[in-house]
């Protein structure tokens, strides 16, 4: 699951921030501190302050007991709120425009060369060039089996015998 | 009045599915979220707040079907896997996203997913019901059935003869805590749940305090997410998902959901991997191929869980699943109000308490629910509820709230003493999870076990 390379200890000894990944995300060292303590007091405080309020009220023990608890996960939903105010997130948020063309074309190249000949886009029903056409892959996916037809018949036996 | 009655049965359920469906919504759209860490311990608390029976289920159901919806949303649009069930669609979702149409990859995995929950759920009930005449029979050999599960599960999982292996210690510290918290006449069973699906965040808490273990974690900038771009390309509220697949990629996600409806014992992801490949090998076309592909598997996904939550509840009564021993086992056991006492035979839960046919009716209405609150959902806002999770809910948020969920629990069940269970439990199954994967499921098994079948084992040796 980590996916981001650890470049060494090294590189993030400079003063501020410190990331480090836990439990699949990055957060700062400093503000994960703050969140677990900020996560403790205010969820421990919410629940030992209706368990005191309300174990005289209700007749039931248990009963009592299991408010408090609801009490207290409220109060795990309100140290949410307040560590997602206090700290922004740590993440790199690119918006991608539209997909790179040199990636798609390779990437389309490379799943026509796997597919073969029975792959071929006139083989296809009605139903599936139509929705091809209307996301617009239709002609990338038919240029790219010409080319491959045109490369020679060899390299297509190379490559359909892999994966397909 | 009789049918008044059930009319406010019938109302408490649908009200409860209703909140399970919005909240789990919400919670899906926060990639990571286990399915477990989030849906057993609210699940549990619905349990022990007193909610009638088909309102615990629906609560449930509704809130796990719609999860699986809505973590499509961060699988397809960010790229990263929405929860554990998720990580067998990455290749095509990413194939797909770098094709340029990451909201067919979305549109067709949420189709696929809603289709399988219609057909899994009467076909689960429906081979629970065949299976249901054996339950009875089987009780006697419920210590010995769990034992052997638990060894299964434990093969099959990433760690194969070490997860094996590793169960013997750690049954035996589930023994020990229990005997220890058992002289200050404290019985503990929740926080052992807790503590194993809470395990991996515990074990990095440990690690980053430790100057050895925080140097494997530290990083030099945070994670970069690419958020694919917004793309509509239909028309209303409601697309009909039926016309989003097409008819051979309807009939082949009809036809998996089934198959995989009457399994109930393999894990999920390893039903999607099998499954998956059968359908790939039956389409030539490489466009086709992925958007048939991710459309059956998260089918797939969806149908297994069902069916290994449906199953076993229904026909005995004893969580014999990895999905009914991880996120369902409150339906099981959530005690004191819901007990798996395999022992002496007395099961008093969801499998006592509901007949076949309210299973039956109340499941597709979960499904219902969630077509009708996570499915818009998933198909017209994926776009703006990803960007808002992905800018604005800080990953220190997250674990400050899960933090206080085990503060809270732990204290709830035990005082002090629940709250070390859960810390002791946490770090130990965390580690083993991370070094040898012992995954959670293989470790609900291991407490079953400690329960049920280390005492039959002793009658038999001592």
């Amino acid at each position: 699951m980590q996916t981001v390379k650890d470049r060494g200890p090294g590189a993030a000894a400079g003063a501020s921030p410190r990331y480090a990944e836990v439990w699949g995300d990055t957060v700062d060292t400093a503000h994960l501190g703050w969140s677990v303590l900020i996560g403790a007091v205010v969820s421990f405080g919410a629940f030992e302050l209706a368990l005191r309020i309300l174990q005289p009220l209700v007749a039931q023990a248990a009963m009592g007991r299991a408010y408090a608890m609801l009490v207290g996960l409220a109060g795990c939903l309100a140290a949410g709120a307040i560590c997602a105010r206090l700290f922004k997130p740590k993440r790199i948020v690119v918006e991608q425009e539209a997909s790179d063309e040199g990636v798609r074309a390779e990437l389309i190249a490379r799943l026509v060369a796997e597919a073969g000949p029975l792959g071929s886009v006139q083989a296809l029903p009605g139903y599936v060039v139509a929705e091809m056409k209307e996301v617009g892959l239709y002609d990338l996916f038919a240029d790219a089996q010409a080319r491959h037809a045109a490369d020679g018949i060899a390299l297509e036996h190379a490559s359909s015998g892999g994966v397909a | 009045m009789m049918t008044a009655s059930i009319l406010q049965d019938i109302w408490v359920a649908v009200a409860m599915g209703v909140i399970g469906a919005v909240v789990f919504a919400a919670i899906g759209l926060v990639s990571g979220t286990d399915e477990t860490t989030t849906i057993a311990p609210l699940t549990l608390l619905v349990a022990l707040l007193g909610v009638p029976p088909a309102g615990v289920f629906m609560f449930f159901m509704a809130g796990a079907i719609s999860k699986h919806m809505t973590h499509a949303i961060p699988t397809a649009l960010l790229g990263i896997p929405g929860d554990t069930m998720a990580v067998p669609l990455m290749d095509e979702t990413v194939a797909l996203r770098n094709l340029g149409v990451p909201h067919i990859a979305l549109r067709k995995m949420v189709s696929g997913a809603i289709i399988a929950a219609f057909v899994a759920v009467p076909l689960a009930v429906a081979f629970a019901w065949l299976l249901a005449p054996y339950g009875s029979k089987i009780t006697p050999y419920v210590p010995w059935l769990f034992l052997a599960a638990a060894l299964l599960i434990a093969y099959l999982s990433a760690g194969r003869w070490a997860a094996v292996a590793a169960l013997v210690p750690f049954v035996l510290i589930i023994v020990g805590l229990q005997a220890v918290t058992a002289r200050y006449h404290v019985t503990l069973g929740v926080s052992y749940f807790l503590g194993i699906a809470v395990g991996p965040l515990v074990a990095d808490l440990f690690s980053l305090l430790s100057p050895r273990g925080r140097q494997a974690m530290l990083r030099d900038e945070p994670r970069t997410f690419s958020l694919a771009p917004d793309v509509k390309g239909w028309g209303g509220y409601f697309p009909n998902p039926l016309k989003v697949l097409d008819r051979r990629q309807t009939n082949l996600t009809i036809g998996t959901a089934a198959i995989s409806s009457a399994t109930f014992f393999f894990s999920p992801v390893a039903m999607t991997v099998v499954l998956g490949e059968a359908v790939a090998a039956r389409v030539h076309n490489a466009y086709h191929r992925l958007t048939t592909v991710i459309a059956a598997r998260n089918g797939v996904t969806e149908a297994t869980y069902i069916a290994e939550a449906l199953i076993p509840l229904i026909a005995f009564g004893l969580p014999l699943s990895p999905v009914a021993a991880g996120p369902a086992a409150p339906l099981f056991n959530a005690p004191p109000r819901f007990t798996v006492h395999g022992a002496d035979g007395q099961i008093h839960n969801l499998h006592t308490l509901m007949t076949p046919g309210a299973f039956l009716i109340y499941g597709l209405l979960a499904v219902v629910l969630a077509a009708l609150i996570a499915y818009p959902l998933s198909m017209n806002y994926a776009h703006r509820a990803a960007s808002f999770v992905a800018r604005r809910l800080s990953h220190e948020a997250i674990i400050a709230t899960f933090v206080g969920l085990v503060i809270v629990i732990g204290f709830w069940e035990g005082g002090v003493a629940g709250l070390l269970v859960v810390t002791t439990v946490g770090l130990v199954g965390g580690l083993m999870y991370r070094a040898f994967g012992l995954n959670t499921g293989v470790q609900f098994m291991g407490f079953y076990t400690a329960v049920l079948s280390v005492p039959a084992l002793i009658k038999l040796f001592m």
